[in-house]
């Protein structure tokens, strides 16, 4: 156990690190100049000043050198200058270009917001989708197994983003059924915090329970033909603590799997959410960073930060699963 | 070939020639199995959903197809920039509402289903157009990730050894990060490089956006392949091949490969739905194509005229649901017709 641990940190130190130089070769070798989003800011952008803007940032340096220096600034503190100088404080990301603010407390600032949408919405979908899953899985054959299969399918089967556009528009400014969808930090006002993610929550939550009760169904159907739920219902267990005791306990284990891996992509999936719902978090920030002229800094620490978070889930849910799971045995 | 006599009349009715039928009486063919692609789609003919989602499909894929033909017959251009295309002063108030066709005015054929507001661009032309932008995107980025997925699919379950676990380390790393997160990353760069040349920007942001759907589209495929070919290969008939020395290539495209039909069968109708919302969700948050009309552009530009305007907003969502709607249920239907576990 303890040897596949320490494996299992090392892939994911490892992946770490290379996606680190992948996201410092795309943003700072990538465009023809990284400095030029900088220069077309204020005002008129000459080659003098260019040329001016290039050398302070240090682009003129070697490879193997600027990376050295970004990697060290997650360790350290950093000077980085552009016209005037701004102190960075460790763990530093860089300096946005628009705001001129450090990108790591901007970051700090965002995340809180999408990290509300996603456990919010993921804890709908989850209870949502086990629930109805298990109540389809139950009454199999019937027309509320049917109609929740068929609603299911349909709901699935459109994107995300349309379904979620379209509630936005009619319910929260057509209708004006909720109005205010905005982020409310929750140590200041729980309640407003509640109610402001309340319509993104339950998209989020509808839209996605469907694949997690098409999956919990089948899960509970095979385990409640097994033997021991058989010898559960004759040793005159009541039908609830056998689908629940016994049927629903092994069936969750792939579900909670399944939804680790799923936690992740959700969390870079509130691009869609944040921008439809106009919620100030860090999807919405990465996609304003993009409007030209770019906020370079901006864009690959959320690329960095996004993919140090999938690979951070990825490894919980390996190393959960060995815990939950005891079938799964790591030599 | 060393396989026995039903196995290869399976073989080779997949592959759609069945040369050991022909000269056989009336009597043996009759008697002669059917196979399981013949079981499957003798199952999707009679079913009702499928049918109905394949005469949709059809019919989007005339209209983007017939594209520019359609454009010529009401005369209507998605490109403002176009020389023949009416002035956009000509079409716009000074609002940015159109002058001519809904929302305020009544219906022309000039334009059918009315004009942009603030662009200026034909919404017939510009759906159609888009259209046909999601079907191409989403078709080029199966065939090739298909393509692939079953080669390195074949691949890591065939070689033991390092080849398997380079390529299953390779698929376990993509198959964890978003494509979303490659395209935040991807696309300013993109930008940023070509921002001179509209034209080589257009091709560039295109070519893009199909590589990373396919850098990020063939994991799933691979891993089902390589799983199906760790139990196929220690079946008899791949044995007996390795034993009296059938090159290995053979083995693996004419031994497997046909083997594999029924799943990548299913994973490519499962596939398109899934790159066309792609393509178009990208579009919608300005990370996708430029220069080239596309449905999720559309709905993001159409998303603010959503109180007055409403089917300028509801041609693209529609069009959009509709495609994918279609194409989910037929991967459905394709899947359970090919399931030997249900029985209709």
């Amino acid at each position: 156990m303890l040897g596949y641990i320490v494996r299992r940190l090392m892939s994911a130190f490892l992946v770490v690190v290379l996606t680190s130089m992948f996201v410092f070769l795309l943003f700072f070798k990538g465009p023809s100049n990284p400095a030029e989003p900088l220069c077309n800011l204020n005002g008129k952008c000459t080659p003098e000043k260019l040329a001016i803007l290039t050398e302070q940032l240090g682009y003129n340096d070697s490879v193997v050198h600027q990376y050295g220096i970004y990697v060290g600034g997650f360790f350290h503190d950093r000077t980085i200058s552009f016209g005037p100088k701004y102190h960075c404080d460790a763990p530093c990301l860089g300096i946005s270009f628009r705001t001129r603010n450090e990108v790591t407390s901007e970051l700090v600032e965002k995340f809180p917001a999408t990290l509300s949408i996603a456990v919010g919405g993921a804890s709908i979908y989850l209870t949502l989708g086990v629930l109805l899953g298990t109540l389809a899985a139950r009454r199999r054959g019937t027309l509320l197994d049917r109609s929740l299969v068929t609603f299911s399918v349909t709901v699935s089967a459109v994107p995300y983003y349309v379904i979620a556009l379209m509630v936005w528009i009619y319910v929260s400014l057509q209708w004006k059924l909720i109005e205010d969808t905005s982020y409310h930090p929750i140590t200041s006002d729980p309640l407003h915090w509640a109610t402001g993610l309340a319509l993104p929550w339950a998209v989020i939550g509808l839209t996605s329970s469907t694949a997690y009760a098409r999956y919990s169904r089948g899960q509970m159907i095979e385990t409640l033909g097994e033997d021991y739920v058989r010898t559960a219902v004759a040793k005159g267990v009541s039908e609830r603590g056998v689908v629940i005791r016994h049927a629903l306990r092994a069936a969750i284990v792939p579900i909670i799997t399944i939804f680790g891996l799923d936690f992740a992509f959700l969390l870079t999936g509130t691009i869609f959410t944040e921008v439809i719902f106009q919620i100030d978090g860090v999807g919405k920030w990465a996609i304003q960073a993009l409007r030209s002229p770019v906020d370079f800094p901006v864009v690959s620490a959320t690329v960095l930060f996004g993919a140090v978070i999938i690979v951070l889930a990825n490894l919980i849910v390996d190393l959960l699963y060995a815990v939950i799971d005891p079938r799964v045995r790591l030599a | 070939m060393t396989l026995d006599r039903g196995e290869m009349i399976e073989q080779e009715s997949v592959l759609g020639h069945d040369p050991s039928l022909e000269d056989q009486p009336e009597a043996a063919k009759e008697i002669a199995g059917k196979s399981p692609t013949q079981i499957a789609l003798s199952r999707l003919r009679k079913d009702k959903v499928a049918t109905l989602c394949i005469a949709v499909i059809v019919l989007l894929v005339l209209v983007a197809v017939l594209a520019p033909v359609i454009t010529r017959i009401f005369g209507v251009y998605w490109n403002v920039s176009d020389p023949k295309a009416p002035n956009t002063t000509d079409v716009l108030a000074f609002d940015g509402y159109p002058k001519v066709g809904p929302p305020f005015n009544s219906f022309t054929w000039d334009h059918p289903l009315g004009v942009a507001p603030r662009l200026g661009y034909d919404n017939l032309a510009y759906l159609v157009y888009g259209l046909r932008t999601s079907l191409i995107v989403c078709v080029a980025a199966t065939v090739i990730s298909t393509i692939i997925g079953v080669v390195l699919g074949l691949m890591a379950g065939f070689s033991r050894g390092w080849v398997d676990r380079v390529i299953s380390f390779i698929t376990d790393l993509l198959l964890a990060f978003p494509f979303l997160l490659a395209m935040l990353a991807l696309s300013p760069i993109i930008t940023s490089r070509f921002s001179t040349d509209q034209d080589k920007l257009r091709i560039a942001t295109i070519t893009s956006l199909i590589t990373i759907l396919i850098i990020f589209g063939w994991m799933g495929l691979a891993r089902l392949i390589r799983g199906q070919v760790l139990s196929l290969r220690e079946r008899e008939f791949i044995l007996a091949a390795e034993v009296i020395g059938v090159p290995t290539r053979q083995i693996l495209f004419k031994e497997l490969l046909p083997n594999l039909i029924a799943p990548i069968v299913i994973s490519i109708s499962l596939g398109l739905p899934g790159f066309v919302a792609a393509e178009a969700g990208l579009s919608f948050l300005g990370l996708g194509i430029s220069g080239y009309p596309s449905l999720g552009k559309m709905v993001s530009d159409a998303a603010p005229y959503y109180a007055d305007y409403g089917l300028y907003l509801w041609l693209p969502v529609g069009a959009i649901a509709l495609l994918t709607l279609s194409l989910n249920l037929l991967g459905d239907s394709v899947r359970d017709a090919f399931d030997p576990r249900t029985r209709r």
